[in-house]
């Protein structure tokens, strides 16, 4: 039933995890110029218009050379795009049915404005979920939930976040064997029956609440007091090591935030390509 | 329903990140004002729950289709309007971070859509009044789905708003709200549906669990329904905000939108505009001016500029190769 | 028995329900004792232990730790001395990894940053799983989730440790290790199990419980090999003394 799909997701949340905790160059990089030039590069990449397809290709820089060199494959992020592009295809799939202006000939083809807006809007969404792949195949949640800190993204969110994820590959596994289960007397059924939707789903609901219980316990005997603990860095600040990371940040950050500034507001594209065309 | 980075753009999903981040402010403060610290790992396990939960399928009675949980106005019926929308943006930043479900940028968009109005519209203006004189299973019940389907719609509504205002779709505005609502009427009656059954199971086992049950003797009950009446007011301006951003992004954004499914109606009458290519065609060409697009391509895209982009990736991919080469050189040098 | 460290004077509780689970409870436990607290299912075990560290108010009679008795303000205090492992591992550790959550309870005690590494390499090696420290919580397996857990209460470097069925679920070699680590520990322990093959192994003196009352408190030797009195109070001899 949906045994399989809890698997995937508890694959998913183990591999994530694996590939983020890697010694690797990008990893080590700081968590917060990680998540800053993500966000910058999906906010600059949909700020192209539609019809900017040239700028906007060019924008592919940053993950390809984020894949290159953090050595990540790009299969693990087809599952991604497999959720994301079927949901903006259905928004851009008429604009070529409305829009038909011709915008652009290649060739003796003529290419309306719909067909360059949908393709421009297929490309965002496919650019945007690599660049957050990039980010959450090399930054664990515990350093972006640090980052978050850094910004002075209150406490309790954060916390919470954090026993959010602590939890849910507990509670997946639960539920996996609770649906197992349920299937097992239940031949036949694609689902859980009407019947049963209240006691399956609120029995677990119970369960956890009473897990969160001995979990308040658990804190309070190790001396919490409504407060978490700020956690530390666990290289010594000053080392070598954690100088040379903080230059290797630093430039990563100022290059990309030049490069897509560049990109967005240089048409480079044109000239390059006029030197040949 | 959750929206792709793709489908906004920055200036939609910054006022939607700022309208959003309020609501968090908001609530932090006033979970900090209740105190109770037993509600952090309370909110990290619910949010686990809930997260959990969205991955078993219930068999809709009388279809073959099967529904799943959302999730704000259940926790909010347990754990209050304010520590539910924090734990559902927990629940949220997850799905985006691990399951690319909802982008990072439009993560204010889907906390807006997907949180906001379950957990305060739902839980303050459904829940809270309707269980001011006690609970019974036909009033939680009723209240359930109430709640999902208000708020549901209230969600969807958002998302075409917000990807209209982002001018992604060339889709009017009739046929993509036309579209969203009734999808989502039957998500959300299936989600009411199993929010009820689950809410009266607790109702059953341990009502003490259940938030805002019989709370509101007289006094309060006047004081909860000006508080209605100010969130109506501040839903209705949020609303309102949406739409004129919505308009301003198209100086003529409405009328355009109206006129297009003004179009649209007409050709259906006639025959059916999904039916054929041709009928397409011939309703496009109904469409009035297109003219305004000439001029936005003119800033958009030749034919030397593609060839430029490809020139600028093909330079970058090698560069990059060459780099994995000569580091992996180094590291064996090193080893 | 040398100087008494956990002092127990006629403690009686009950749930809000009104049944009493533990009634006229008196125990006297000294410095390097290692105690199995034996009963069937529902005498009243792991509450005994619960109330030791202060969870669950509303009894009545005195609990002692090191002569400060159980009060609301005296709870950071008596904590700070007396560790408690929960049966379940996955409710004790709620950080995300070994380390961080080994560190939780140094850090919320304010002790500053090297004190807190120092503790947290001590308590790792203590259980020895070192090489766990910056592994993911939920990738560990049922044995090294135990071992984490133990490793959590250590760090605070407690005079008690008190134990809720730690041998549940672990298999032959993951309970010799723990058989052997807790054995390394030498200051008070207090075990509850009905494992009693565990008990034999870890502990030197046994008290029986059962409907909420001790029935009977003295050697493992003694009680260990009654069978009769085992027997009626709903307990079998262990396995590694039935001569099989």
């Amino acid at each position: 039933m949906s045994g399989n799909k809890i698997d995937n997701a508890i694959g998913e949340f183990r591999s994530l995890d694996t590939s983020a905790n890697q010694d690797q160059w990008m990893n080590r990089l700081h968590p917060l110029v990680k998540l800053f030039l993500t966000i910058l590069y999906i906010t600059v990449t949909v700020s192209f218009s539609r019809y900017q397809l040239a700028g906007l290709l060019c924008m592919a820089i940053y993950p390809l050379a984020g894949f290159t060199i953090g050595e990540i494959s790009f299969a693990g992020c087809l599952r991604r795009l497999r959720i994301v592009l079927p949901l903006v295809c259905m928004v851009g799939i008429f604009n070529p049915l409305f829009d038909r202006t011709v915008v652009l000939h290649i060739g003796s083809i003529a290419v309306t404005g719909g067909v360059l807006s949908m393709i421009t809007l297929m490309i965002k969404g496919v650019f945007t979920v690599l660049a957050s792949y990039l980010l959450i195949v090399t930054t664990s949640i515990e350093k972006i939930c640090r980052a978050l800190r850094m910004i002075h993204v209150p406490k309790v969110l954060v916390t919470e976040i954090l026993l959010i994820y602590r939890y849910v590959t507990v509670l997946l596994s639960e539920t996996g064997r609770i649906t197992q289960a349920y299937s097992l007397r239940a031949p036949g059924q694609k689902g859980v029956a009407f019947k049963a939707w209240g006691p399956l789903l609120g029995q677990m609901l119970l369960r956890s609440m009473d897990r969160a219980e001995v979990l308040y316990e658990s804190m309070c005997i190790r001396g919490f007091s409504g407060e978490f603990p700020g956690g530390a860095e666990r290289t010594p600040a000053g080392s070598e090591e954690t100088r040379r990371t903080g230059r290797s940040s630093l430039c990563w950050l100022l290059f990309w935030t030049a490069a897509f500034l560049l990109v967005r507001f240089v048409p480079l594209a044109e000239w390059l390509g006029g030197l040949f065309v | 329903m959750h929206m792709a980075d793709a489908l906004v753009t920055p200036a939609v999903a910054a006022t939607m990140g700022i309208l959003s981040t309020t609501a968090a402010g908001w609530s932090i403060h006033r979970v900090r004002l209740e105190n109770d610290e037993k509600k952090i790992p309370l909110m990290g396990v619910m949010g686990a729950f809930v997260f959990a939960a969205q991955m078993i399928n219930f068999t809709i009675p009388g279809t073959g289709s099967s529904g799943h949980l959302c999730g704000g106005m259940m926790l909010s019926a347990l754990l209050g309007p304010y520590a539910g929308f924090l734990t559902m943006i927990g629940v949220l930043l997850i799905q985006c971070l691990f399951f690319a479900d909802g982008g990072l940028l439009a993560f204010g968009c889907n906390v807006w859509n997907m949180a906001f109005y379950g957990c305060f519209i739902g839980a303050l203006l459904i829940w809270k009044p309707m269980m001011a004189g006690g609970a019974t299973k036909k009033k939680i019940t009723l209240a359930s789905i109430l709640g999902c389907v208000l708020t549901l719609q209230l969600g969807a509504l958002s998302v075409t708003l917000e990807t209209l205002a982002s001018g992604i779709t060339e889709l009017p505005f009739g046929v993509f709200l036309g579209t969203m609502l009734p999808i989502h009427l039957a998500i959300g009656l299936v989600e009411g549906l199993i929010t009820a059954a689950v809410l009266c199971f607790v109702h059953e086992a341990r009502p003490e669990l259940l938030w805002g049950v019989g709370a509101a003797p007289a006094a309060e009950g006047r004081f909860s329904y000006k508080k209605t009446i100010g969130i109506l007011a501040a839903a209705a301006a949020v609303i309102g905000g949406v739409l004129s951003l919505f308009a301003s992004a198209f100086p003529d954004g409405l009328e355009w939108s109206m006129e297009k499914v003004a179009g649209t109606t007409e050709l259906e009458a006639a025959g059916g505009i999904y039916d054929t290519a041709s009928g397409i065609q011939e309703a496009t060409s109904f469409l009035p001016d297109y003219a305004f697009k000439g001029s936005e391509s003119a800033a958009g895209t030749t034919v030397s500029g593609i060839v430029g982009a490809l020139i600028v990736l093909v330079v970058c991919v090698g560069a990059c190769y060459l780099f994995r080469f000569f580091r992996n050189r180094n590291r064996k040098a090193a080893a | 028995m040398s100087h008494i460290h956990i002092d127990v004077e006629n403690l009686s509780y009950a749930y809000e329900t009104g049944i009493p689970v533990l009634q006229d409870i008196c125990l006297h436990a000294g410095e390097n004792e290692s105690i199995g607290l034996i009963g069937a299912n529902g005498a009243g075990k792991s509450t005994l232990l619960k109330l030791l560290v202060g969870l669950g108010t509303g009894f009545t009679g005195s609990i002692r730790v090191e002569e400060i008795p159980l009060e609301k303000k005296t709870l950071p205090k008596i904590r700070e001395k007396i560790g408690y492992v929960f049966q379940d591992a996955d409710a004790q550790l709620f950080m995300t990894t070994v380390g961080e959550d080994v560190a939780f309870a140094p850090r919320n005690y304010g002790l500053p940053e090297e004190e807190v590494e120092k503790r947290v390499q001590t308590a790792l090696e203590q259980t020895h799983i070192t090489h766990l420290r910056d592994k993911a919580v939920y990738k560990l397996s049922g044995g090294e989730k135990k071992l984490a857990s133990i490793a959590t209460i250590l760090s605070m470097t407690p005079h008690i440790i008190l134990l809720d069925e730690p041998s549940v679920a672990l298999d032959p070699q993951n309970r010799r290790n723990l058989i052997r680590i807790l054995g390394e520990f030498d200051h008070l322990k207090i075990i509850a199990s009905h494992d009693l093959d565990f008990i034999w192994d870890t502990c030197e003196r046994v008290i029986l419980l059962s409907g909420g009352r001790i029935v009977r408190d003295g050697s493992a030797e003694e009680i260990l090999r009654d069978r009769a009195l085992l027997e009626a109070n709903g307990l079998e001899l262990p396995l590694s003394l039935t001569g099989r």
